[in-house]
């Protein structure tokens, strides 16, 4: 036996204990557990295990392009970036046993713009660059893991990670498709000389509900559907007169680049069944209600304007259930949490809507115009499917004795109308925030005053009724006055830093639920033993932050994703710290509403509070990271406040 | 391998490919200054028969490298010796080699040559080094006719060295994985309990290096001085 054939018998024999051990260790995570176990050997066989003292530098920017794939083995490592502020560095993430870095800078082919240090004694696995990129042509499950970025949260390059973890659960559709790939065919058009008689045929042989009236260059004029035929039949219009008689002028469009959740949106905002597709001023498709829910068949529009023709309270209570059956299959399908907020946000207004109208016919009109307001999370607009009632009456009044006149007569149709939203399932509010208590039926003058009293009476319960009622949206009725109120508030909160000071200090109460050395942290004894709050621990940080960041440099926008954009477009955050922020809330957001599903499913009461320990690995590790961006946010706003 | 080749003290009756073999081994390169970062080292551990040093049998060796600072897992060495004449004992129940794995073993003189040429001129490192080296020291002597000339460093006298606060004093390889929270990943297997040890090294040559001793004399220095202290404490 030669001395080479020696060495590969003997190398052989030894690829079994040590290496299969790795390999076992390396198969309890992703991608790991779904590579061919040739791959994984290879990997293994590759690796060189390295020791990492407590506070080492692992690698960091000034090393130039990355050498090696990370994989933790044991212990903890922490990604540094030097602090926003310039004082020292913060750690933005966490990488723990079984898990890899820097995937980004690897694949980029580029240094990496975070140190990574050693936050314990570590041990790590390197696999150098190029045994790596032959396994990313071999292996899908690790082209997969790596290309999808799943660690990009961590290296805050890719803001789409949670969307596409999302993804994968669902199916393949999802609303965030481009419009231009759902419209298919060719879109019908005719020019808008052409005889009724024609463009009808032109439809019924091309199998199609609508037709666009389009002039020679292609620029859409106007759209006729089935719906205006009908109309057209039951008027007695004569079959030979030119379609530009009957269209719908100025159709609505859409670039083919906006997404299918775009069009589903302007068709229940809208009330309209058809989307023309516009580029450079041309004609290039036509997206129908049929071609948007067909897949998924859920039909939004059509339940919104089952909503807003509803002619009775009973009515609408029953369609609280298809607005959660809406959500269930949107969930299903892979929709954001942010979507489904807005959709639910949506079709709750078209209710409180409908309500209003009805009870008005009902109870007969007051006389006096009125703006129907809500506060909290329906005035963010991110309402989920448990929900309270907060809202309020906002009317003009000339002096404090018409004010109360006004008061009397609006009132009892308020109280009414709270009643009726309970009986549609607005749950009646615990703290009596409802139009229909006389304190929170005010005139513009009175709001305003009530608002600064917020602001000039720093108060515990002013703080917290300011973190209720400082995001007001108008949901009915004309919108101008609680503009007004905007406007007055925004410029009582600039410049008073005294009452910023208080918000801050308000922000920074909760905090979010993730320790130093454990994964989470729990709540250790009681009914709700190992279980941490998805909304008040994890939301509120991101809410209350935007919200103060938001008042305090005049920007008018209550949502918090909203929010957080508007501040980076101001320039008073930065634009990785936003989107890291968004994202993070946004998945927090998810899973909250994903286990609210589950618990709907289980006839359980709908629950904010989760065991991490029953989500799968993946969604604990993005769960864990959000956390810590809500940390981080929260830092950022202790520095910026010195407290 | 029968006692007699060992009493007659020709040596052993090696094939001329086996000579050849052994002729070529390299020499232990003498220690240098140079860091531990750059020093190449053989981390071993070693099944046998039992404990006694003059009449238990090496069954299996396992070795891995250490280079550039880092256990290299494409270089590694796992063996099972060929012992017609094994009698199960009761350190079976410890190592748990079969005496079918042991008689489908490679024969010694191959596979000490095949150990010797992967250790090369590198020193050694093992827990309990003293044993290794004795068991290593005659099986060679017996199969092969060869001197064991390797410095060996003993991991379990490094630690306490290195890692006083610890305070374990006369720790087995069981105390420090547990206290360096390490995981063996099959214990008393010779290539697991090799990567075990090779582990606990890199630590405390993380250690070493932040008490500015980094090179093996370094380490050999402050281990005598230890041994003085250690032995006048014990007077």
């Amino acid at each position: 036996m030669s001395k080479s054939d020696a060495y590969a018998q003997a190398g052989k024999a030894a690829v079994l204990q040590n290496i299969h051990g790795t390999m076992e260790f390396l198969q309890k995570f992703p991608p790991f557990n779904q590579m061919d176990m040739a791959h994984l050997a290879y990997l293994v066989e590759h690796c060189q295990l390295r020791f990492y003292g407590e506070g080492e530098t692992i690698i960091k920017p000034t090393d130039g392009p990355v050498e090696h794939f990370y994989i933790v083995k044991q212990g903890r490592v922490h990604g540094e970036r030097p602090h926003t502020a310039k004082r020292g560095s913060e750690t933005t993430f966490e990488i723990t046993s079984g898990e890899c870095f820097p995937l980004a800078a690897l694949i980029g082919e580029r240094a990496t713009r975070t140190e990574h240090l050693a936050a314990e004694d570590t041990f790590c696995l390197l696999l150098s660059k190029p045994a790596f990129i032959k396994l990313f042509s071999l292996s899908n499950p690790l082209r997969d893991f790596a290309l999808r970025g799943v660690s990009s949260l961590l290296d805050q390059v890719n803001q789409q990670v949670q969307l596409r973890a999302v993804e994968t659960l669902g199916a393949q559709y999802s609303l965030d498709t481009r419009l231009g790939e759902l419209a298919m065919r060719q879109p019908i058009s005719c020019a808008p000389e052409t005889a009724l008689r024609e463009a009808v045929k032109l439809m019924h042989e091309q199998h199609v509900g609508s037709i666009v009236i389009v002039d020679p260059a292609h620029k859409p004029l106007g759209i006729f559907t089935l719906r205006d035929l009908r109309r057209a039949i039951a008027d007695g219009d004569a079959l030979d007169q030119p379609i530009a008689n009957l269209m719908t002028h100025a159709p609505f469009h859409l670039p083919p680049d906006a997404s299918a959740f775009d069009a589903a949106i302007a068709m229940t905002e809208r009330h309209i069944a058809h989307v023309c597709l516009v580029e450079h001023e041309r004609l290039c498709g036509v997206v129908s209600e049929r071609d948007l829910f067909s897949l998924q068949r859920v039909d939004l529009v059509h339940l919104a304007r089952t909503i807003r023709h509803a002619g009775r309270v009973e009515t609408l209570a029953t369609l609280r259930g298809d607005i959660r059956q809406l959500v269930d299959r949107m969930l299903a399908h892979g929709a954001s949490s942010t979507q489904i907020t807005h959709i639910i946000t949506l079709l709750n207004d078209h209710t409180v809507c409908r309500v209003i109208e009805l009870t008005l016919e009902d109870l007969g009109d007051p006389g006096v115009p009125f703006t129907w307001l809500c506060f909290g999370s329906e005035g963010r607009r991110e309402q989920t499917l448990h929900t309270d009632q907060d809202n309020g009456i906002l009317f003009e009044a000339r002096d404090a004795a018409e004010a109360a006149q006004i008061r009397g007569r609006l009132l009892p149709l308020a109280a009414e109308i709270n009643q009726r939203l309970a009986q549609c399932g607005f749950t009646l509010c615990k703290g009596n925030i409802m139009a229909g208590n006389p304190e929170l039926c005010l005139s513009r003058q009175e709001w305003t005053r009530r608002f600064s009293g917020f602001i000039y009476e720093a108060t515990p319960e002013n703080l917290l009724a300011s973190t209720i009622y400082f995001d007001l949206r108008v949901v009915w009725g004309p919108p101008e006055g609680c503009e007004h109120l905007r406007e007055a508030l925004l410029r009582q909160i600039d410049g008073n830093s005294l009452f910023q000071r208080m918000m801050a200090e308000n922000a920074l109460r909760q905090r979010p639920p993730v320790g130093r050395f454990r994964d989470f942290v729990v709540a250790r004894k009681g009914a709700e033993k190992d279980t941490l709050d998805l909304k008040v621990q994890g939301l509120t940080p991101f809410v209350d932050g935007a919200r103060l960041l938001a008042l305090a440099h005049g920007i008018e926008a209550c949502n918090t994703l909203e929010r957080l954009r508007e501040l980076i477009a101001k320039g008073v955050i930065e634009p990785l710290d936003g989107a890291a922020y968004e994202e993070a809330y946004h998945f927090i957001q998810q899973t909250r509403m994903q286990q609210h599903q589950l618990q709907a499913r289980q006839h359980l009461a709908y629950s904010n509070r989760v065991d991490p320990d029953s989500l799968n690995h993946l969604d604990r590790r993005i769960l864990r990271e959000s956390f810590r961006q809500a940390q981080r946010l929260q830092s950022s706003l202790a520095l910026r406040y010195q407290l | 391998m029968s006692q007699f080749t060992w009493f007659s003290g020709r040596g052993p009756a090696l094939l001329a490919a086996q000579l050849d073999r052994r002729l070529r081994l390299p020499a232990p390169a003498p220690l240098d200054e140079r860091p531990l970062g750059e020093q190449r080292l053989v981390v071993l551990d070693l099944e046998t028969s039992g404990l006694d040093t003059r009449r238990d049998q090496l069954l299996s060796i396992g070795a891995v490298v250490i280079e550039h600072g880092a256990i290299d897992l494409g270089q590694q060495f796992e063996c099972t010796l060929q012992r017609q004449d094994h009698k199960v004992s009761a350190s079976v129940l410890i190592h748990g080699l079969a005496p079918s794995v042991i008689a489908a073993g490679r024969e010694p003189a191959e596979a000490l040559l095949d150990f010797m040429e992967f250790v090369g001129d590198s020193p050694l490192l093992a827990f309990h080094a003293g044993f290794d080296r004795r068991m290593l020291g005659r099986a060679l002597k017996q199969s092969l006719g060869q001197r064991l000339r390797h410095a060996f460093f003993d991991i379990a006298e490094l630690a306490p060295l290195l890692c006083p606060q610890a305070h374990i004093a006369h720790g087995g390889l069981d105390d420090w994985t547990r206290y360096f929270g390490l995981r063996a990943q099959q214990r008393h297997h010779a290539s697991a309990d090799a990567l075990v040890t090779a582990e606990l090294a890199l630590i405390l040559f993380s250690k070493a290096r932040r008490q500015q001793l980094d090179s093996l004399p370094a380490l050999q220095r402050r281990l005598a001085a230890w041994r003085r202290r250690q032995h006048a404490l014990a007077l």
